[in-house]
């Protein structure tokens, strides 16, 4: 865990300030707001988000706050929050902190906040909104403000960012996922690779199934460099290939009834075989102990030829591994018969209910989703997160460095855990518990499609059916 | 002329009588030097005793508090194949790594027993797995572990006596097999140490006059040494049995309970359960199936230590 404890009560702004300490004014803050903020008089006195004119009330003054989000693979995108968040603090007298965790041990962290305190605004993953529904202050209007003044939300983030009526936290996107590759490796083993920048001007992606992917694969470790593949207990690099395979291949948790388990699927039975044996022909093995970062170091490793994940080991290739970079570009989830998919739901910052500074937590909600703090954000990630909201959907980032241009495609196939039906808290209990993910795993280990497919449909039942 | 009075002793009655000081009174003073144990382990282990067992007979999730549904949590859990897998687990990691840890600590107290170079810095040194906090040493294990950077696959391929790398916690026999590993790299220093402290009692008087009597180094040890660390040898397997039943941080740090539940045991699975899919009264119904199990050994190492006592 890292964590940034900030300087910013209100006895000591003055002399840190004296120290040299890069402080930011009011005056500074009302102008780096940019012109959303100025827009406030225009959209009237509307409330939460937009209301936000500069600075934080008075009385915020000799509070305290502290964030909690998942560590960043891009660790400028990391830096960057923590900046920003002693910036408001220090600006607003506020003693601000910002706490980061590995992945997997967030969920647990935030469970353990909600029961016993020590956190003001938490990063919830998709799903989690539904699981701790009760705890989260309810922020629809600061969230409507905010998707009315930035064109709207995505479809993938429209479909779990609000829990009935309610958006109990404002959603900012999601890490992308695609298939990175090494060119020359796939153009070695027969692929038809585009060149990245042919593939931005076009738009056409080097397009495989899953089947041609695994044949790809065979030929790839035949070479020396398979497939890297995680199945550990992870939260993201697993389930982001596992129910996408499921989703192509006919199989869903639920059907649309949100209550019809439709996990044992002959179609889903035939490709979870295809993959026990592509597991030894075309993978590296030693995928089923892997975590999320595991693959990042595969293949910036020069281990494997190709892995499903966020464009974070592009951006670790451009600053410390350039011969990669060149080499390297991203396409589009491999497709099945029932079709392409990428799971994709939308993360929130939300505030809790026994936070001690729901007030300061507003507010420094409302000055981060501005355009200029929310911007820079996202800039400095280079795309790595997909923005909720249509506005950014236009931003020049995207079109600035055509290997990323696969990531741009990323929300058209999203679909986000418990598809066909809607996310709520059963999906997010079957996430939780691996379900999905731990059924190919015990396919992997024992041979037996079928079996762990009835196994994996058993586990959900009992969840569904409750 | 000054003249010295003699005071007659006064009666503890009088003392009383006139108000003595409340901490004077051994039963006062007892109750009060009990009082912050009490406080302790009223906070720290009563309550959340009582909690989670209040917990796990309700259907409560993270930040909801549940209706009481009997015993139905410990019931379902029957049913969960999960939870059966993990049940499995647990023996068979407590039960297969307490052996081997008994084993290596007797070797061990015994190396160190003799008369050796440097012994005190061995001494001190063999302590480091125990003494070096779980979760820092289980990340060293995790690099050893590593399936792309493990130093040891790195060797055994340079050495040409294996192809790949190994796949330590990847693969369903071998993940458990390396979480044992190191549980017992970590345990083993503490029945070393405990065992030790036995052998150091053994009078040397005793073994004089076994090897007078012709007795052999073995025999010695079977018939001398044995009988007298017995008592030692037992309560640390007690011990051992406990703590690795109710093992977390090396699990939770190594695999998570990973691959496909290979490695959950009941900590990690409470904690997935409870804490990350926030069903937390049935993790605290995982939680205490290890109750039964340990409050046996609990009571048979109480019974054991009293007849010491007797």
């Amino acid at each position: 865990m890292t964590g940034t404890r900030t300087a910013g009560r209100k006895g000591d702004r003055s002399s840190k300030a004296a120290a040299g300490t890069p402080r930011l004014s009011r005056r500074t803050l009302l102008k780096t707001a940019g012109a959303a903020a100025l827009g406030v008089g225009a959209l009237g006195t509307g409330p939460g988000l937009l209301r936000w004119a500069g600075a934080a009330p008075a009385v915020l003054k000799g509070t305290s706050l502290t964030t909690l989000q998942a560590t960043y693979f891009v660790p400028a995108g990391q830096d960057l929050f923590k900046k920003q968040v002693q910036q408001w603090g220090q600006a607003n007298g506020v003693n601000a902190n910002a706490d980061f965790l590995n992945w997997p041990d967030l969920q647990p962290k935030i469970s353990a906040a909600i029961q016993a305190g020590g956190y003001d605004i938490v990063e919830l993953w998709p799903g989690w909104n539904y699981l701790y529904a009760d705890s989260l202050v309810d922020l629809t209007d600061m969230t409507e403000a905010y998707a009315k003044r930035d064109g709207g939300l995505e479809a993938f983030a429209a479909a779990d960012a609000k829990v009935g009526a309610r958006y109990l936290g404002i959603p900012h996107g999601q890490t992308n996922d695609a298939l990175n590759y090494r060119i020359s490796w796939l153009r070695e083993a027969g692929a038809n690779v585009p060149d990245p920048a042919e593939q931005a001007r076009t738009g056409k992606i080097l397009d495989l199934t899953w089947d041609q992917f695994f044949a790809l694969g065979k030929k790839l470790k035949a070479a020396g460099h398979p497939i890297g593949q995680a199945f550990g207990h992870s939260q993201g690099d697993p389930p982001s290939w596992a129910y996408p395979y499921m989703w192509s291949h006919g199989a869903m948790e639920v059907e649309r009834d949100g209550k019809t388990v439709a996990f044992n699927k002959p179609m889903f039975v035939d490709a979870v075989k295809k993959l026990v044996s592509a597991w030894k022909e075309s993978f590296d093995e030693t995928g089923l102990s892997w975590d999320d970062s595991s693959n990042n170091k595969a293949f910036l490793a020069g281990q494997i030829a190709a892995t499903l994940n966020g464009s974070s080991i592009y951006a670790a290739a451009l600053k410390d591994y350039p011969d990669i970079a060149k080499d390297m570009c991203h396409t589009m989830t491999p497709r099945g018969p029932a079709g392409r998919f990428a799971l994709l739901g939308t993360r929130t910052l939300a505030v809790l209910k026994n936070s001690k500074n729901i007030a300061g937590a507003k507010e420094f909600l409302a000055w981060w989703f501005q355009d200029k703090q929310y911007g820079d954000w996202l800039h400095v990630q280079a795309g790595y997160n997909l923005p909720a909201m249509r506005k950014w959907a236009k931003d020049p980032m995207w079109g600035k460095d055509p290997v990323m241009y696969a990531f741009s495609k990323e929300a058209s196939i999203g679909r986000d855990q418990g598809w066909a039906g809607p996310p709520n808290s059963k999906s997010g209990l079957a996430f939780s518990k691996y379900i999905i993910v731990d059924t190919y795993a015990k396919a992997i280990q024992s041979g037996d499609a079928a079996g762990a497919i009835k196994w994996g449909a058993d586990q959900l039942e009992a969840i569904y059916s409750r | 002329m000054q003249t010295t009075a003699v005071q007659p002793p006064v009666p503890a009655a009088r003392h009383r009588a006139a108000g003595m000081h409340p901490l004077e009174n051994e039963r006062t003073l007892g109750l009060l030097l009990m009082l912050p144990g009490v406080l302790l382990l009223t906070v720290f282990m009563a309550y959340p005793f009582f909690l989670g067992l209040w917990l796990s007979v309700t259907d409560s999730t993270i930040g909801h508090a549940g209706r009481f549904l009997g015993i139905r949590n410990f019931v379902d859990l029957l049913g969960d194949s999960i939870f059966r897998q993990t049940a499995r687990n647990t023996f068979i990691y407590a039960l297969v790594t307490v052996p081997f840890k008994l084993a290596l600590g007797l070797g061990l107290a015994l190396v160190l027993n003799a008369d050796i170079p440097f012994r005190n810095a061995v001494r001190a040194a063999v302590l480091m797995p125990f003494i070096v906090p779980t979760a820092l040493s289980s990340l060293g294990w995790l690099m050893i572990f590593d399936p792309i950077f493990s130093p040891v696959s790195w060797l055994l391929r340079h050495w040409g006596l294996v192809a790949h790398n190994i796949n330590f916690l990847g693969s369903a026999v071998l993940a458990i097999v390396s979480v044992m590993i190191a549980n017992i790299w970590r345990g083993t220093p503490f029945f070393g140490v405990t065992i030790l402290a036995g052998l150091q009692a053994v009078p040397a008087e005793l073994h004089d006059a076994a090897a007078i009597d012709g007795a052999g180094v073995w025999h010695r040890f079977l018939h001398v040494t044995v009988p007298i660390i017995t008592g030692v040898m037992l309560i640390s397997t007690l011990f051992s049995i406990i703590m690795t039943f109710a093992d977390f941080q090396l699990i939770y740090i190594l695999t998570k309970g990973g691959p496909a539940n290979e490695t959950h045991i009941f900590g990690t699975y409470a904690y997935q359960i409870g804490l990350s899919a926030t069903e937390i009264g049935q993790g605290a119904a995982i939680a205490l199936y290890m109750f039964p199990i340990l409050a046996v050994l609990a009571v048979l190492l109480l019974r054991y230590l009293r007849r010491d006592v007797a």
